[in-house]
């Protein structure tokens, strides 16, 4: 006899099953009205964090001041959000919580790894929606499965997927509205950006440079995905800068140079200011003679013609792994229009925005021997892997003296304060043949697990070191700064300090029970005001800090603030 | 020693690493059925997966679609213990409880290429081997693809 089946009907969004109240998971519309004319001015909105850096200008610095030096000692955590990851997911080992948690009008936007964004309640932490973008568990990733925000204006929120997708959402539901793939995951591309939205675009970079591809910058109009432009990093034969590279062959193909974080905005200039990624392969020069123009480069693109108008390039011929990604901070100085950036390679550059010329350069970390650069830029290499087989150990290791998380500059003490990685590394050149989608470095790497420190390092405009809080391990999350004149800075132990932004001295301390390899950021609800820190150790924890690959993982957002009484 | 493919399917036999409870204690991961997914001239995607009886495997446990977009799932549970598939798709995971002699359906949307993993996500369900893929074959759009000559591929 034959019986029926149970009908178990049709399956259901996960997220049903996640303790919702009925009409909870609507967001209100705080982000319908949000437009470039709000983003220019976002510092007249203390309350919120809008733009991934907080501001067009990249400095991470926040002017809410209820949280100061005086009463840092007495906040706790508000509320926690604890993400959880389940099932087999691309980078099981690897994923980490990267991102830059966005506030605007009391509601949190948050991406966390393997294509999961959420919409919070920013003062009582409840979940209000989620996305869950499916990615590829064969997804080529250099470095973890990781995300670095979303963006949000005009309705929607913005963000990328690992398999190079970008998504607009509607910022109310979390539907999704469009969806445009911007790389090729065949060939090694992959995205782990947040977003940056500059008048009608969404601007976006590619990952992929252990890989071989040739890096790229985006637009779309974000009402309608339309792609507007792209930018290579790497020109072709004939393209200005072609001539940095062999005339022969397809170096420039595999060139790398990819803008896997974002930038920033000068509006009056109209140039975003974007850092570039290493050459590919990374420790195997030979293969790529020249400078290699424009990978390691601070690039400044108009942001209508998406063309580059000037570049200034930090380490020619890079085969450290010295990328120049790490954010470009707009300041003024003396009446100049300048930014400051803490390259890789152990130097601090400061450029004059409107044109690239040199300012001053400095190094920021005791341990450089990588080769130097002199004041006015010229650059000598000593030791790098340059004979087949021969090991070579260098300072500072390929996730350089700063890896990508971020420095904070603050307007109030004229302090730009930076995460410091003090870590060498070996390198044994081993040259391959190019294959697409297979990792392209041409070496073997270790990177040392003994012999290691960090500090969190003030420097004014000039380059002149003001303060140092030393650390046993290096420093490997981002800075936020206030003008409570506090820094807050994370720990690969686990420990969330507030220093003193005048002295460096360490004003409070909090064990988050995970390591810090996140950007933290800070808000104001009904008049409390909210520091926010992602907290889960991973990425590419082989590259900036092996010694502690044996680390609990952790992915718990921890939002803390002063009593409500 | 390794085997080659031909030998592969009698070694996994003789081995006992294709059943329950024989070499390890369950079916271990990647040793399960192959199976193509429908597609149908209007472009739509489907395919059935069946929970066999004391096998705790999918059947097909790897799944192989022909490009991305949506496929309709028709999963059917002939074991005699519940189980259940959190399945990977766009926008949100899908989740069905499946009784003993259940059968039910799930949409899923997926880009391609690439592979996703699903699961029975209760008890050890996973760990015995109701663990499958779904793999989407095909190329990114071109307009995603980069703008240089054809490369070398492994």
């Amino acid at each position: 006899m034959t019986v029926e089946y149970v009908d178990a009907g049709e399956a259901i969004n996960q997220g049903e099953l996640s303790g919702k109240t009925a009409g909870g998971e609507i967001a209100p519309p705080v982000v319908e009205n949000l437009t470039y004319e709000r983003l220019l001015d976002a510092r007249s909105e203390p309350h919120n964090w809008m733009t991934y850096y907080g501001a067009y200008d990249g400095q991470r610095f926040s002017p809410l001041d209820q949280i100061n030096t005086e009463n840092v000692k007495r906040i706790g955590p508000a509320w926690i959000f604890q993400a959880g990851t389940s099932g087999i997911i691309a980078g099981t080992s690897t994923y980490s919580f990267e991102a830059a948690p966005i506030i605007v009008d009391g509601i949190m936007f948050l991406s966390g790894w393997d294509g999961w964004v959420w919409a919070l309640d920013a003062k009582t932490g409840v979940e209000i929606w989620r996305y869950k973008h499916a990615i590829p568990f064969d997804v080529s990733l250099c470095c973890g499965n990781v995300n670095r925000g979303v963006a949000v204006a005009k309705g929607k929120v913005f963000f990328v997927t690992a398999n190079a997708h970008l998504l607009a959402l509607d910022a109310t539901s979390g539907q999704r509205v469009w969806d445009r793939t911007y790389g090729d995951v065949r060939a090694g591309e992959s995205a782990t950006v947040a977003p940056l939205v500059v008048k009608n675009m969404v601007i976006v970079g590619s990952s992929g440079g252990e890989f071989g591809v040739r890096g790229h910058l985006d637009a779309f109009d974000i009402d309608t995905g339309e792609h507007i432009w792209r930018c290579y990093m790497v020109p072709k034969p004939g393209e200005p800068g072609s001539e940095t590279w062999p005339a022969d062959g397809e170096a420039w193909a595999r060139g790398g140079g990819n803008c896997w974080l974002t930038g920033t905005f000068d509006p009056e200039t109209n140039l975003l200011y974007v850092g570039t990624g290493n050459p590919a392969p990374d420790f195997d020069g030979e293969v790529r003679e020249g400078d290699n123009l424009y990978t390691d480069s601070i690039v400044a693109v108009d942001a209508d013609a998406g063309q580059i108008r000037w570049h200034y390039q930090c380490t020619p011929h890079d085969v450290w792994d010295y990328d120049s990604i790490a954010e470009c901070i707009l300041f003024e100085s003396d009446g100049r229009k300048l930014l400051g950036h803490f390259d890789k390679n152990g130097y601090f550059f400061v450029l004059d925005r409107t044109d690239g010329s040199l300012v001053q350069i400095t190094p920021f970390v005791d341990r450089i021997d990588w080769g130097n650069i002199t004041r006015d830029g010229k650059v000598t290499r000593s030791r790098y892997p340059e004979k087949e087989g021969e090991p070579v150990h260098f300072y500072p290791g390929p996730a350089g003296s700063k890896e990508w998380t971020h420095a904070a500059y603050s307007p109030r003490t004229g302090l730009f304060y930076v995460p410091v990685q003090d870590v060498g590394a070996t390198a044994t050149r081993r040259r391959r043949e190019f294959k697409e989608s297979i990792p392209y470095w041409g070496a073997g790497v270790q990177v040392d697990i003994e012999d290691m420190r960090g500090s969190i390092s003030a420097f004014d405009a000039n380059g002149e070191e003001k303060w140092r809080w030393r650390n046993e391990l290096p420093m490997c999350a981002s800075v936020l700064a206030t003008a409570g004149d506090l820094v807050f800075a994370g720990e690969p132990s686990g420990e969330f300090n507030a220093l003193d932004a005048r002295t460096g001295e360490l004003l409070w301390q909090f064990q988050c029970g995970s390591g810090h390899h996140s950007s933290p950021t800070t808000y104001m609800v009904d008049g409390r005001q909210y520091i926010a820190v992602p907290v889960g150790w991973g990425g590419w924890a082989e590259g900036f800090l092996p010694g502690m690959l044996g680390a609990g993982h952790g992915s718990a957002l921890i939002v803390f603030a002063l009593p409500e009484q | 020693m390794t085997s080659t493919a031909s030998e592969r399917s009698d070694l996994l036999s003789k081995l006992g690493l294709d059943v329950q409870n024989k070499a390890a204690l369950g079916k271990v991961l990647g040793t399960g059925n192959i199976g193509q997914a429908k597609e149908s001239s209007d472009g739509r995607m489907s395919a059935t997966i069946r929970i066999n009886p004391d096998e705790l495997c999918f059947d097909p446990q790897i799944l192989v679609m022909p490009h991305g977009g949506d496929i309709e799932l028709e999963l059917i549970n002939d074991d005699l213990n519940t189980h259940c598939a959190l399945l990977p798709s766009n926008g949100d995971r899908k989740f069905i409880w499946l009784v003993n002699h259940s059968r039910g359906r799930a949409t899923l949307n997926l880009d391609g290429p690439g592979y996703y993993w699903y699961s029975s996500p209760t008890g050890n369900d996973e760990g015995r081997g109701l663990t499958g893929v779904i793999v989407v074959l095909g190329d990114v759009p071109p307009e995603a693809r980069l703008d240089r000559p054809n490369q070398p591929r492994p």
